[in-house]
């Protein structure tokens, strides 16, 4: 059944593909969502008293291809679920005891701490911070002990990692929000700990304090000016610092962090930062950010090139202001949380996927507030037309992962709402969940280079469009509370073939390769391109 | 050579300005007053506009307006579209205190006066119009005391975030303070609320009413918001309608309690005042009058430096109106409540206003 069901969608995408070639109408194809989070067997709520967090992380433990979750939990227990999706159709998971099942969680990400190939999770929690390591097999076990790791045990609600050069472990930066159960939680912001290797290279030396800390909601390692070094970017949460501001700090190998100043150029601002989400949106080959908040989001970009990080607020001029809903009525501003940049229509413009959703009962603030997806436009501007897609849900919405949880090109969405439950949606083009029609060319990509770092993280990858560079930073952070390690994705509209380079994190690039689209491919430093069939699990 | 030189300088003047000054048929120049609102689809601001236009319209002055949707990006782009389209003063009321700043350096550079309305732009060139958030708390504080002159007072408090927090508390405690000195008012509770947030009002007084075994006999909820929040810890504990109570807002649900004798006082702030003095006073400050020299709503001119800032600005702060039973009328004959909806539930024997 499920084998005449993928054939089936075969010939119907093979068919939506040759319909939609050459049309023009591809670029701003609105792509359909189906709701399955019933059918998925997905059943997961974010309860508590967390204003903040409710994050997943999204990453392949069984090793098929597909991204399995974590979501996280506040007051319940995080949740595991194996992805058993079959390719193409519809979204199937299976509860299973993995390891990672702690209360308090608030936020997750996953990354390959110790380099042994198998993923790892960092858990940020209303508590102490916990590192899992994988053991295979989608089996975790706690090793703070095991890698000198002192978890923070204040509220962990930010987190990003790089690579320093000459360093097989990751530094670890850590962010962190107010006094917990203070009855006066202003100006209480405690502090971001960034967390190098310990002398000797093996495990966590004790962590760093990133003074002035100012209630940190999102972290990124982002190489902002393609200096070769990255530096953290933190968005910070008004409300509950006094004075403080967004944040810059310079993270040099051997040197101790140091703030980015408004006499290097950096510029103040102050906003309720929940989320950065980063892509080369302008193709200069630096990134451009978007920072969620209350009312107005930002979209930074350079301002006068890499000299100095002077940054010019940009979204009202591309329409991702985003600030109140655009569905639903309410005319109070809009409260936005994970941000991620993808192409959810694969036509080769990058789109923006939102959560959003009311603190809790915020007079000020939508009530009823959807999520969100912002189009890409040929002229760069974007459309927002959640509602369209049928993503406008009007919980009260945190943290996301956009993947592909079904192997077919087309990017799903699952999110994690605040007091209620998860959701999950499929992706299925320009047809329906019987006839998922595939809207344009994909190419899934997954890096892997031998030793420390085994997912390159820092590297940049381009992909050749017509007479664009696609061009993507390999990162672990950002989002809210939320963070994927996997394939890569690139839309590639009517492309039946492409070139690739890469960048690797030392700074040295490949040659252009040529390969044919619509496919998964993982690219080893060491022995080059390989095609990655991804295999359905087995249905139980 | 020289008075050609001088005529051209006032050309560009009146490219900026608009109209008016280069034709001498007229003998003063247009006033056209701009009104940058953040967010004109919220109810409210109707009732603002509608005052403002029939001051205007008194005086003889346009009115121009851009509505900012609640995106302070977009409210920036707004104020240079009003100053392209003629205004020669500025209404703002601003979406975001902060981030509206570039907009009132061009106002500054067009020498085009500005009227911060409603809510606070902390910069000396704004004119600051709003009512007198210190003389809200002093309300609160007179009206609670007369029916509650001794006892134990909890305070329900504002977010400090918010400077409007700390001005009402500071009024409230100018009034109870020699009573609390005296020994007569205790103060047994004090919680500040994250984003005035109604259920955080809840939880909070529900917290602050175990502490003390429910002995309480007054509670200075700083908002009617946060007191819907205290009223339904109030109710859980059979105490609703035995202590006194403050709000302030005219929040219908606090309105329909002072009625039914659950609310001591709700504070109202008539916005059809606010809206006329901003009319009068932008034609006021479009005339050449020194900012410190303007009148309106019954207030002169005084210096506010009560932002976080400490900046000083010329200001005129307007009284507010203290509802209680005794005066509901006047929120009725102003048409802001319907009478159903004030008098829901209420004994019309007890209160000649619902009969």
């Amino acid at each position: 059944m499920i084998l005449l069901m993928t054939t089936l969608w075969k010939s119907c995408s093979a068919l939506g593909l040759l319909a939609m070639l050459g049309s023009l109408a591809l670029a701003q194809a609105i792509p359909h969502f189906v709701e399955e989070t019933a059918s998925s067997g997905l059943n997961s709520r974010y309860d508590g008293d967390y204003v903040v967090g409710g994050g997943v992380a999204a990453f392949d433990c069984s090793g098929n291809g597909l991204p399995d979750l974590l979501l996280s939990g506040g007051d319940n227990k995080a949740k595991f679920y194996r992805n058993l999706s079959s390719i193409g159709g519809p979204i199937r998971f299976q509860e299973e005891t993995s390891g990672l099942e702690l209360t308090q969680v608030s936020g997750a990400y996953p990354i390959d701490i110790d380099g042994d190939g198998i993923t790892d999770l960092i858990l940020l929690r209303a508590g102490e911070t916990v590192l899992m390591r994988g053991l295979g097999n989608c089996k975790f076990v706690r090793a703070n002990e095991t890698w000198g790791f002192q978890g923070s045990k204040n509220w962990s609600t930010a987190f990003s990692a790089t690579w320093e050069h000459g360093q097989n472990w990751p530094t670890l930066a850590v962010g962190t929000y107010y006094k917990r159960g203070s009855s006066f939680p202003w100006g209480s912001c405690t502090d971001n700990l960034l967390y190098r290797p310990a002398a000797g290279g093996q495990g966590f030396a004790a962590p760093i304090p990133l003074k002035p800390s100012y209630c940190a909601l999102s972290m990124l390692f982002s190489d902002w000016n393609r200096s070769g070094t990255p530096s953290l970017r933190i968005s910070n949460d008004r409300q509950y610092y006094w004075g403080g501001e967004e944040q810059l700090w310079q993270v040099s190998p051997g040197q101790p962090p140091h703030l980015y100043t408004e006499a290097q150029g950096w510029k103040r601002l102050q906003i309720w930062g929940m989320g950065i989400a980063s892509y080369d949106l302008m193709g200069s080959g630096y990134p451009t950010y978007f920072l969620s908040s209350m009312g107005d989001n930002k979209l930074q970009t350079l301002q006068s090139g890499p000299s100095e990080p002077t940054y010019s607020d940009i979204a009202f001029k591309h329409g991702v202001t985003a600030h109140r809903p655009y569905t639903g009525g309410d005319v109070h501003i809009s409260t936005a949380w994970h941000a991620q940049f993808e192409d959810l229509n694969n036509d080769g413009l990058i789109d923006l996927f939102i959560t959003k959703g009311n603190v809790g009962s915020m007079r000020d603030a939508a009530s009823k507030d959807p999520n969100d997806l912002l189009l890409g436009q040929p002229n760069g501007s974007f459309l927002e037309v959640g509602d369209k897609a049928g993503l406008a849900s009007f919980l009260r919405g945190r943290g996301a992962a956009v993947v592909d949880l079904n192997g077919d090109g087309l990017l799903d969405v699952v999110v994690i709402n605040r007091m209620d439950k998860a959701q999950v949606w499929r992706n299925v083009g320009a047809g329906s969940a019987e006839y998922p029609q595939a809207m344009g060319h994909w190419l899934g990509v997954r890096l892997q280079q031998a030793g420390a770092n085994r997912d390159a993280i820092g590297s940049w990858i381009e992909v050749q469009l017509d007479k664009r560079v696609l061009r993507r930073e390999l990162t672990i952070g950002g989002g809210h509370a939320s963070g994927s390690l996997g394939f890569v994705h690139f839309g590639l509209g009517s492309a039946e073939s492409t070139k690739l380079r890469v960048q690797w994190p030392d700074g040295v690039w490949s040659g252009w390769q040529d390969l044919k689209t619509d496919q998964y491919v993982v690219i080893s430093r060491e022995s080059g391109i390989q095609p990655f069939k991804i295999e359905a699990a087995k249905q139980p | 050579m020289k008075p050609f030189l001088k005529a051209a300088a006032l050309a560009a003047t009146v490219a900026v300005v608009g109209l008016g000054l280069f034709q001498p048929a007229l003998a003063q120049k247009k006033i056209i007053v701009g009104v940058s609102w953040s967010n004109f689809q919220e109810e409210r601001w109707k009732t603002d506009e509608a005052a403002i236009k029939a001051a205007l319209a008194a005086g003889g002055a346009e009115y121009v307006s851009a509505d900012a949707q609640s995106s302070s990006e977009k409210q920036l782009n707004d104020v240079t579209n009003l100053i392209a389209k003629g205004a020669n003063v500025l209404i703002i009321l601003a979406q975001d205190k902060d981030a509206i700043a570039p907009a009132i350096a061009a106002a500054k550079a067009a020498k085009i006066p500005v009227i911060a309305y409603d809510r606070l732009i902390e910069n000396p060139y704004a004119f600051y119009l709003t009512f007198n958030n210190v003389e809200v708390g002093r309300i609160m504080g007179r009206e609670v005391l007369k029916v509650r002159p001794s006892g134990n007072y909890i305070f329900v408090r504002g977010d400090p975030k918010d400077t409007n927090a700390q001005f009402v508390y500071d009024g409230q405690r100018e009034i109870l303070d020699p009573s609390i000195k005296a020994g007569k008012i205790k103060i047994v509770g004090e919680q500040a609320t994250d984003n005035w947030a109604p259920d955080v009002a809840q939880r909070n007084t529900e917290q602050m009413l175990t502490r003390v075994g429910n002995k309480v006999d007054a509670v200075m909820s700083s908002n009617d918001g946060m007191a819907t929040g205290a009223a339904a810890a109030l109710d859980a504990v059979g105490l609703l309608g035995k202590v006194a109570m403050s709000g302030q807002d005219g929040d219908f649900a606090a309105l329909n309690r002072v009625a039914l004798g659950q609310q001591t006082v709700s504070v109202w702030k008539d916005s059809r005042a606010l809206g006329k003095a901003a009319g009068e006073i932008a034609i006021e400050l479009a005339k050449g009058v020194a900012p410190t020299a303007i009148q309106a709503g019954g207030e002169k001119a005084s210096i506010f430096d009560g932002g976080p800032n400490k900046v000083k600005m010329n200001s005129i702060l307007l009284k507010p109106v203290g509802i209680t039973q005794a005066n509901l009328n006047l929120v009725l004959d102003a048409g802001w409540i319907k009478k159903d909806v004030l008098c829901k539930g209420v004994d019309a024997t007890k209160v000649p206003v619902c009969k």
